[in-house]
């Protein structure tokens, strides 16, 4: 696997950038507001696929994670007063690992199915820490996550909405290219191969001098960091961290997205982020059973496309190019 | 100790329906190694049609003490659903579990809607209903006689469904198919037949267990999702495959729903969650179930 | 000077004895043969020369460290590589990833996050060096999973030879592989092994004809026993060892 991605990627992807960069000139703040749930998840999704696409573990309890990212941001703006957005990452980033690294202890030792169950059942405890410490959590109506400043700028003169809409649509843009930047430097690492490397045959992986065991874990935790960043991106958009977003169907949808996207693909999960906010967006415009029409969309996508958006694009490339003659 | 007796009762009967639902659960997982997530939705759509068939025959005037086995005939209608949804299924049998697990998921979300469509998004529930069977008094102690009733029908399936994996020639069958499927193959065992049979029993124990809890509790919308919480747990508790395991799991849930609605309601969920990791982390195979491989 | 060495070492399950007092030295540039019927004892031989198990009685050095039980990773990190009988590759990784992943460890680049693993030319120069010993130069963006068996074998040694052991140990590294291929095999994991200053081979084989070629020396394993410890041609020569170890001559 070549470090660079291919002329053809680098092109789709410097469009896409430039066309997001656009969204906020040309297009009515609504659909600003709209993608920074976008970035949100894509930066959640790209932890949650290092863990699942890469290393081979499927996490059921990803939105645990997510939830300290927004709680975070809530303890943090909310009832300690701190306004830099910069201090809510890094404490949400840090309650993150200080959770994942109990927790993916214990999860490590176990792959597959038993994984996912651990994962979930963690996620349960958590959501379910939520509304037990209601006064501290706000239990079922959550908590308030004011307005802060971003790079040190409070943009004080404009409302929410031009706020989310511009300025801070613009931040959520940058930390998406810089998680972005990160991860695929991970991947593409020595630490990457160790971790691939012990996703299909752990035994061999043993034997070549990787402990199998401390990679899971490494994992998890980035996975972890990666998920509050984007949790705390969407409670500050809502105003609100909110214990549904711990809900286990929560996570579920997490997955969902990853899947859709492409779990086998690097952009897999960030093209999934975006199909599923704009697809959801229309949908729940259109009928009051979009629940419905997701769960079609979910089985055709594990019948008939399990390698996802990305698979079939990658497809439709590979076809383009045969037919013009090239390898 | 009549608030003990009525607490014990309470869970029982809560672990009984859950026996049910964590039955079919464990069926399913057991022979054919998936994990059905929408499981929750055949207990919700037995609930939401025992409603409508039960209300329905009152109309009609149907006389009242017929509930227990209208409800057992809404279940046994819903199961129809079975063979369908285990052709979609199907699809997945060769592919990573992992896609399998998604896939009932997505089965998951389109019956939320569904019940959204037919049944309107706020919860329905029986009138009166359950009383019918009266009470069984003793002093202080005071349990409707329907209870009584699902709790022996849960124990009556628990035994039928024993014997039959014991006893019976196709429950060999359908213990040799889950031991080693492949092996089952190569000796002549219709599989496809095999699972088409085992994910519609499962079915139909999820669409009676839901049919039978709706004289005491609404149906909502969100019982597809809350009962998949409970149920996953049972099934770890007593172990992947076990129905044994599944009794005593769902005993264990059943109490300690019953204890925290009592003494302290937040409790409920951390509780049994701490015994599923608790069990995960010592003894994964469950208390009752085979090891893991 | 000995590399690998077991002293009077036991392993019981139970009752059943499935090695009892074994002595072993292995010593710089040796070349060894285990061989024996199924059930004799290699297997286990095998599990507590690499520290997989631990013996019920006695001990097992390598370099003068006792291993009993310390796991793969551990050993990897002291010195010695295993490869198993049945061919095991990474299905989703090339060939050259596969090396990559013992160069890796090997360099102690494991844990580096955020560096170019393509832009690493000290575990590229390696990688192609290993792969070339192993005729697999023009290979190396091939997915592991359209290799030959053959191909696939010679991967699975090669990244075992990547750690760069002192003590390299092969589970029947020739099972498996077509009879026109063996010999070829066998020739290239000497050498390989020569110009990797690999210090001593240790092969399990049940192909005899292998071992009498190639061997320098053959100890053979019956009923959890010794029962000889020669170079070839004295083996060979004995007749009560044929009819114990060997049975019928040639390939099982």
């Amino acid at each position: 696997m070549t470090s660079a991605p291919s002329a053809l990627v680098k092109l789709s992807i410097a469009s896409a950038f430039c066309a997001l960069a656009l969204v906020p000139l040309l297009a009515p703040p609504f659909y600003a507001n709209l993608l920074i749930t976008f970035f949100a998840y894509s930066i959640a999704l790209l932890g949650l696929n290092l863990l699942f696409g890469y290393a081979g573990l499927l996490s059921f309890g990803h939105a645990m994670f997510l939830g300290v990212g927004a709680y975070g941001a809530a303890v943090v703006a909310g009832l300690w007063g701190v306004k830099p957005f910069e201090a809510a990452i890094c404490a949400a980033a840090a309650a993150a690992l200080v959770l994942a690294v109990p927790v993916g202890m214990l999860c490590v030792r176990f792959t597959g199915i038993f994984f996912g169950m651990l994962t979930l059942a963690f996620g349960m405890l958590a959501h379910a820490f939520l509304f037990k410490f209601y006064h501290l959590t706000g239990g079922d109506s959550g908590m308030r996550v004011p307005r802060m400043s971003i790079l040190g700028m409070e943009f004080a003169a404009y409302n929410k909405v031009e706020f989310l809409a511009g300025p801070f649509y613009y931040y959520c843009l940058a930390l998406l290219a810089v998680a972005s930047l990160l991860m695929w430097r991970i991947v593409h690492s020595p630490f990457g191969l160790s971790l691939r490397s012990l996703r299909d045959n752990p035994q061999k992986a043993e034997y070549l001098g990787v402990r199998v065991r401390r990679f899971r874990l490494a994992a998890f935790c980035i996975s972890a960091i990666y998920g509050a960043v984007g949790g705390s991106i969407l409670a500050l958009r809502s105003g609100l961290a909110d214990p549904e977003l711990v809900y286990w169907t929560h996570s579920g949808h997490l997955v969902f997205m990853t899947v859709l996207g492409g779990f086998s693909s690097f952009f897999g999960p960030i093209i999934g982020a975006l199909a599923m906010t704009l697809l959801l967006d229309q949908l729940q415009s259109i009928t009051q059973y979009w629940r419905f029409v997701l769960g079609a969309v979910l089985v055709a996508i594990v019948i008939f496309f399990p390698r996802g958006l990305a698979g079939i694009a990658d497809d439709a490339m590979r076809a383009a190019r045969t037919t013009d003659g090239g390898t | 100790m009549s608030a003990l007796v009525n607490l014990l009762l309470g869970g029982v009967f809560h672990g009984a329906v859950l026996f049910l639902v964590a039955g079919g659960l464990q069926l399913v997982f057991g022979v054919q190694k998936i994990l059905n997530l929408a499981c929750g939705s055949f207990y919700a759509l037995g609930a939401y049609f025992g409603i409508t068939l039960v209300t329905a025959s009152l109309a009609v005037g149907v006389p009242g003490v017929l509930l227990l086995p209208e409800l057992l005939l809404a279940g046994l209608i819903m199961a129809a659903i079975g063979p369908p949804n285990e052709r979609l299924l199907r699809t997945t049998y060769d592919r990573d579990e992992s896609f399998q697990l998604l896939l009932t998921f997505a089965l998951l979300l389109m019956f939320q809607d569904v019940f959204r469509f037919v049944w309107g998004a706020n919860p329905r529930s029986l009138d009166t209903g359950y009383l019918v069977y009266g009470k069984l008094s003793a002093g202080d102690l005071s349990v409707p006689v329907y209870n009584l009733l699902v709790i022996a029908s849960a124990l009556a399936a628990a035994i039928g469904i024993g014997a039959f994996l014991r006893r019976s020639n196709y429950g060999r069958l359908l213990r040799a198919t889950a031991e080693n499927r492949t092996m089952a193959e190569a000796l002549g065992v219709n599989v496809r037949s095999v699972y088409s049979v085992v994910f519609t029993l499962g079915t139909l124990l999820g669409t009676i267990g839901g049919a039978l809890v709706i004289p005491t509790a609404a149906a909502s919308l969100e019982m597809s999702v809350d009962v998949v919480i409970e149920a996953f747990a049972v099934v770890v508790i007593g172990g992947l495959g076990s129905m044994a395991g599944a009794l005593v799991g769902s005993l264990l849930v059943g109490l300690i729903s019953a204890a925290s609605l009592v003494f302290y309601p937040e409790f409920e969920i951390p509780a049994i969650y701490l015994i599923v990791i608790a069990v995960l982390l010592l003894r994964p195979s469950g208390l009752l179930g085979k090891p893991a491989p | 000077m000995t590399l690998l060495e077991a002293r009077g070492v036991s392993k019981h399950y139970g009752a059943f004895r499935a090695l009892d007092d074994v002595s072993l030295t292995i010593g710089d540039g040796e070349f060894l043969a285990i061989v024996g019927q199924n059930g004799a004892g290699k297997t286990t031989l095998v599990n507590l020369l690499t520290g997989l198990l631990a013996p019920t009685r006695g001990a097992v050095y390598f370099k003068g460290r006792n291993i009993a039980g310390i796991g793969p990773v551990v050993l990897a990190g002291r010195g010695m590589a295993r490869a198993f009988q049945l061919v095991q590759i990474f299905p989703q990784l090339t060939v050259g990833e596969t090396i990559a992943v013992a160069v890796v460890a090997r360099q102690g680049k494991q844990w580096r996050l955020f560096s170019s693993l393509s832009r690493d030319s000290g575990v590229a120069a390696r990688v192609q060096e290993i792969a070339g010993r192993f005729g697999l130069h023009d290979r190396l963006q091939a997915p592991s999973r359209s290799l030959s068996q053959g191909e696939k074998k010679l991967l699975d040694v090669a990244s075992a030879f990547a750690l760069e052991p002192e003590v390299i140990l092969l589970d029947e590294p020739t099972s498996g592989v077509s009879s026109s291929e063996k010999h070829g095999v066998m020739k290239t994991l000497i050498a390989a092994a020569e110009s990797a200053r690999v210090k001593a081979v240790i092969l399990v084989e049940h192909d005899m004809d292998l071992v009498a070629a190639y061997a320098r020396r053959v100890v053979a394993l019956s009923e959890g026993r010794v029962l000889a410890d020669l170079p070839p041609g004295p083996f060979f020569s004995d007749p009560l060892i044929i009819a114990t170890v060997v049975g019928k001559r040639g390939v099982s």
